[in-house]
């Protein structure tokens, strides 16, 4: 009789077994899994969601009042104020901060450049009205002594302010309507515009155009006045051969929006994306050719016709072809660029409709607010997407780098918060600070989101790795599982020997019956 | 009048306001005048009540119409349907805002030169110039007064060219074979063709060298999309920095923006990438003129493509002035290609191919020759033709911006005629050059008695071909040969940049014995300066240039050996069995004339895996592991046994025994099967 090695092998068998799944599956994994940087799932989802309340924008305003001495009056104005803002439904809070005027501090930041604080400037007169600068960020109210009397006059202040002059805020934040962008005219925001200006036309005279100057006379200051908000890039140039196949609409009668539109071609002008700047407007003056339409288009009855094309820019269409070596003059382009100056606004996305601007100043304050609120609410809605993303595909991965953008844009925008919460922070200066950081919120977030190693699908799916891997587990596999279940199917020596031995003097006994 | 204008100016009186408010910020005095003029400007009575400028302006000529001009400004408000938006119609009844001049022109000629070269071939050479206005350097474009102004230059390099500090670009298209011993000399003496595929070099400023490479590859990549090739491909495994090719012949004129920095030489070369007609398009695209008239209505890709060689080639510079301190662009585009007149002829009679019948053909009169035996001669040496059938299109008119017409001049010998075709008559010229008529469709016929007789071909100053040695999949050899067919000594620059795969042992480098060359010559005496950059792998290749004297009427060949090396997997080209096309070495001529030359390029063979090699290793290798695992684990794990008693089990389990089992098994059946027998027969 031999000594049993049952036991032992047993032994091996389950060690070998352990080895295998405590050991060999988790280092497996361990070694094949991608890396996943752990973001911060829930808080963006608590922004995505809207669960945080964080934002309060508080703006301040000061009351200035050269005439009489309203101690009160501020304190007043507040109250009639928080209760007209409760009227409506805040989709994002906001709220004015009331304060007396104070010559000396606002006096050393007036200094620098115009206006850096909204100033109500209350004028004592014979009528009750109000009237929004037209260069300042400054109301003035006109009031009269029955309006004292009868203590109308915080309400007036209060109705003035919320509702005229900051109506851009009244009717984007404390409506149904939320920040997501819904017009469809304006290009999105781009702190850098490129802006492209072409003289198109159908024939290959030589045509000049004194553009410089009108440009530098007319646009320049335009450009300076849209700084705070968007820095323009220029170009100007003429192109030969090209009415935009507008020929084609010569032979029909009613030219209408939606056959312009079908028939317009704007190829060669839309494919010039040598540029850096990501958004880019057009002006294009297009002429007709001579000899494809030598009277002249003749769905344009004037001399001249304008068409804003959404979110591209203005289309100038002449009714007459340019006769061999004309000169645009200053006179000709003078009114065009005042019309392409107007319709700028609507490109934009700063007005909505082509009335003009009664007050460009106050509504570029509001605009560079409500752009602050969009840029924070876009950074938000592409993080809630990067978590999409990354839920949506559990076996990409997620690189340290798209970690480190997304905490630092999460940090910028409570930086950018705290600026806009901060009610004595308010001027000029802080608003185009929080500005410039949405932007590179927003270009963080989107940095994140477009990071190489994710979106391009450079990634193995598990069904990949399995099957590099299943060669050399299957057999291991096979042989280990398979190995145990004998060991734990087989009987220990005796027992096996002694049914062994049973059979057998069965089968005798069989024999010696037959 | 005056009043009724001014009442509708009041419409437009608010939007007028903004901007005179703005003006006022910005600058008080001279913007905010120009701004009340504006209110005047279509209001012609004004003119003496107005100020400045504008007063100005009445006087200028062409604005004032006495009497007869009137203009009104209407504000409307016009309805169209999506885009509500007010128009301002400005309607003249004589217009004044349109001035017609005496002549405008810009910066742009165009030029074809056209050359019979022997046995029928045909050399096309386009010639565009065009220069870009004039721009400050280092201003940044968001300045509030700072505005690119385009005429004739396209508008899509000088963005680029800021962006990367480009101060000289040149790039280079080429396909197809010059055949320099019946041809003579390259177009431009070979400074305008590059080698087979695309060549780039460019000029940049920068801080670093590093800093440099990384302009470039944004360069490449903003050319890559502008011309529809694989540039971006580009990286710093391709990229040479010349020592002494390619410099600018006047290296001095060439401005620093930036005093700090300094000028760096940069090249690389595709040579497996096919030119095409998306290559030509955005080049055509960039002329004002765009194909629609003077010389560019002949550029169609069909045909330009159909060439024997062609090339198209940009060249852009920056030009400054000193004592302005402006700067300009100038840029030379050339598609230069030679045609097989014959061929083309053929193809644009006969574009499906059909034998020639019995009638037409041209036997050899020496030879014996029937009705079913010909010889054929091998090529025609009369003919008349017109550009119109070799292009498959006519010149439309001229090219209308430029100060003087298109022109298309022809380089002929004796026996050739050639004329213009307008308006269904032939005109000739005396210098064979000819100004294309504006509007006019135009056609250059040629016709000869002779079309071998051209123009005496140049001599080239020397003969260079490079071709790959050995065989074996580990190493191969390089092999230049230099033929001097003059007699006078020749002076070049050899450049080659090689790809890092190619391990050249630059100590192999030789002089072979030939029979032509002078018995007492070394490599010493004729190598005057070499430049050599090994390769590091995937990182740069190997870099070598060297000054080479070739004395007067002599063939040398001068070659050298390398190793191939093995290739990642990854790396091999999805047609990695096509082999690696290994670009040009580039020749510079200096003395005794300045000539341009590159080889031909190389097809290098390298040890290419079969593609599913990793996945059968993977499987080898996970056979044997699993198999030595397996063994392993069955040696562990099952039971161990004395041979004996092995034996006994064997032998219970063994196959005799499960025979006996069951043949015994049978045997009782049989046994029972007989006995039932046995008693049905008793019964």
């Amino acid at each position: 009789m031999y000594p049993t090695t049952f036991k032992l092998r047993k032994l091996i068998g389950v060690c070998f077994l352990a080895l295998y799944l405590l050991l060999g599956v988790p280092l497996w994994y361990k070694l094949t899994t991608t890396y996943r940087a752990p973001l911060p799932i829930e808080y963006i989802q608590a922004l995505h969601d809207d669960r945080l309340h964080d934002i309060h924008m508080v703006i301040p305003v000061y009351l200035k009042c050269d005439s009489y001495k309203f101690p009160d009056l501020h304190k007043a104005v507040q109250v009639q104020v928080n209760s007209l803002l409760d009227t409506k439904d805040q989709g994002i809070p906001w709220s004015l901060q009331l304060m007396p005027y104070d010559a000396e501090k606002l006096q050393d930041s007036n200094n620098l450049n115009g206006s850096d604080y909204h100033v109500v400037n209350l004028v004592l007169d014979e009528a009750v009205g109000f009237s929004l600068a037209y260069d300042t960020k400054e109301t003035t109210v006109f009031f009269d002594d029955p309006s004292i009397i009868t203590n109308d006059l915080p309400f007036f202040i209060a109705q003035t302010l919320v509702e005229h002059a900051f109506e851009l805020e009244w009717s984007v934040l404390s409506g149904d309507e939320r920040l997501e962008v819904t017009n469809s005219m304006a290009i999105s925001y781009r702190p850098n515009i490129h802006l492209s200006i072409s003289l198109l036309t159908g024939d290959g005279y030589p045509v000049s155009w004194e553009i410089d100057s009108t440009l530098k006379k007319y646009f320049s200051p335009l450009r300076k006045f849209l700084s705070p908000l968007v820095n323009f890039t220029v170009d100007t140039g003429i192109l030969y051969y090209n009415d935009l196949n507008l020929h084609t609409l010569n032979n029909r009668q009613n030219v209408t929006w939606k056959d312009l539109s079908h028939a317009v071609d704007l190829s060669e002008l839309l494919s010039m994306n040598y540029f850096s700047e990501a958004a880019s407007l057009n002006l294009a003056i297009v002429f007709p050719s001579e000899q494809n339409s030598k009277d002249g288009f003749n769905f344009i009855n004037d001399n001249w016709y304008s068409f804003l094309v959404p979110q591209w820019g203005m289309l100038t269409i002449n009714k007459y072809p340019l006769k061999q070596n004309s000169s645009l003059t200053e006179n000709y382009l003078t009114p065009i660029m005042y019309q392409f100056a107007t319709d700028i606004f609507q490109l934009l996305g700063l007005k909505k409709d082509s009335q003009e601007l009664t007050s460009p100043c106050i509504t570029i304050d509001s605009f560079r607010r409500i752009t602050i609120l969009q840029n924070i609410h876009k950074a938000e809605e592409t993080l809630w997407s990067l978590v999409k993303l990354t839920q949506s595909f559990q076996t990409m991965s997620i690189p340290e780098e798209v970690l480190g953008n997304v905490t630092e844009a999460l940090d910028l925008r409570l930086q950018i918060i705290d600026m806009l919460n901060d009610p004595l922070q308010g001027g000029d200066e802080s608003w185009n600070r929080a500005l410039i950081l949405s932007n590179k919120l927003v270009e963080l977030s989107e940095a994140a989101f477009f990071h190489g190693e994710m979106v391009q699908q450079n990634f193995f799916p598990q069904e990949h790795k399995l099957a590099v891997y299943l060669p050399l587990l299957g057999p291991i596999t096979v042989v280990t599982f398979f190995g145990f279940i004998r060991l734990i199917k087989e009987k220990p020596d005796g027992k096996k020997r002694h049914s062994n031995g049973s059979e057998k003097s069965s089968e005798i006994e069989g024999k010696k019956s037959n | 009048m005056r009043l009724i204008g001014m009442v509708q100016l009041i419409g437009i009186a608010s939007w007028i306001g903004l901007f005179s408010r703005v003006i006022r910020a910005v600058e008080a005095e001279g913007t905010s005048l120009g701004f009340e003029i504006d209110q005047d400007i279509d209001l012609q009575g004004d003119c003496n009540e107005s100020l400045g400028n504008y007063k100005h302006n009445c006087k200028s000529g062409f604005l004032s119409n006495e009497g007869g001009s009137e203009t009104e400004i209407e504000v409307t408000e016009t309805v169209i349907e999506d885009a509500p938006q007010p128009t301002i119609n400005l309607r003249t009844r004589e217009d004044d805002s349109i001035a017609v001049k005496d002549q405008i022109w810009y910066p742009y000629s165009e030029h074809l030169s056209i050359k019979p070269l022997p046995k029928n071939y045909l050399l096309a050479s386009f010639d565009f110039d065009t220069q870009s206005n004039e721009f400050v350097p280092g201003k940044p474009s968001t300045d509030f007064d700072d505005y690119s102004h385009y005429t004739v230059f396209p508008k899509a390099f000088k963005p680029i060219l800021d962006q990367t500090s480009t101060r000289q670009l040149h790039l280079r298209f080429t396909r197809g074979f010059w055949d320099a011993e019946s041809w003579g000399r390259l177009p431009h003496d070979g400074f305008k063709s590059g080698g087979s595929g695309v060549e780039i070099w460019a000029i940049l400023e920068a801080d670093s060298k590093d800093s440099a490479f990384r302009q470039w590859k944004t360069l490449v990549n903003s050319l890559s999309g502008l011309f529809c090739a694989s540039m971006n491909f580009i990286d710093g495994s391709k990229t040479t920095f010349p020592v002494e090719s390619f410099h600018p012949v006047d290296d001095t004129t060439l401005p620093l923006f930036d005093q700090n920095k300094q000028l760096y030489l940069v090249r690389a070369a595709l040579a497996n990438e096919p030119i095409c007609t998306e290559n030509l398009t955005p080049l055509v695209k960039l002329f004002p003129t765009k194909g629609k008239s003077g010389i560019t209505t002949l550029l169609d890709g069909h045909k330009v493509f159909d060439s024997s060689w062609h090339s198209l080639s940009v060249d852009i510079s920056t030009d400054c002035d000193d004592q302005t301190e402006r700067c300009s662009h100038s840029l030379q585009a050339l598609v230069d290609m030679v045609i097989n007149v014959p061929n083309t002829l053929a193809r644009s009679e006969n574009p499906i191919p059909k034998p020639l019948p019995g009638d037409k053909l041209r036997c050899d009169l020496d030879k014996p020759h029937d009705a079913f035996h010909c010889f054929q001669l091998p090529y025609e040496t009369e003919g008349s033709y017109g550009l119109s059938q070799l292009f498959g299109k006519y010149i439309q008119g001229s090219s209308l911006m430029s100060q003087e017409p298109s022109q298309v001049c022809v380089d002929i010998a004796d026996s050739w005629n050639t004329f213009i075709q307008v308006n269904g008559s032939l005109f000739a010229t005396t210098d064979n050059c000819f100004e294309l008529k504006d509007f006019q469709q135009q056609d250059i016929y040629f016709e000869s008695n002779n079309t071998n007789e051209v123009v005496d071909v140049e001599p080239v100053p020397v003969y260079v071909s490079r071709s790959l040695t050995g065989y074996g999949q580990d190493r191969g050899g390089l092999r230049t040969v230099f033929v001097n067919p003059q007699d006078e000594p020749v002076t070049l620059i050899y450049f080659e940049s090689l790809p890092w795969f190619m391990r050249i042992y630059l100590s192999t480098m030789h002089l072979e014995d030939n029979p032509q060359s002078p018995v007492n010559i070394s490599l010493d005496d004729i190598l005057q300066s070499t430049y050599y950059m090994p390769a590091a792998d995937r990182v740069r290749p190997t870099h070598l240039e060297y000054k080479i004297t070739i004395p007067a009427n002599t063939t040398l060949a001068v070659s050298y050996q390398f190793d191939k090396s093995l290739l990642q997997y990854a790396e091999y080209p999805p047609d990695a069995n096509h082999g690696f096309e290994i670009e040009s070495a580039v020749i510079t001529v200096i003395e005794p004339t300045t000539y341009q030359l590159r080889t031909a390029t190389l097809l290098l063979l390298l040890s290419t895996p079969d593609f599913s090699m990793p996945y059968n290793v993977i499987i080898l290798t996970s056979t044997v592991m699993g198999l030595i695992f397996g063994t392993l684990f069955n040696l562990l794990v099952k039971k161990m046994l004395p041979v004996e008693e092995a034996d006994k089990i064997q032998e219970g389990n063994g196959l005799r025994n499960k025979i006996q089992l069951f043949k015994s098994r049978i045997m009782a059946k049989f046994n029972l099967k007989r006995r039932e027998v046995k008693t049905d027969l008793k019964e």
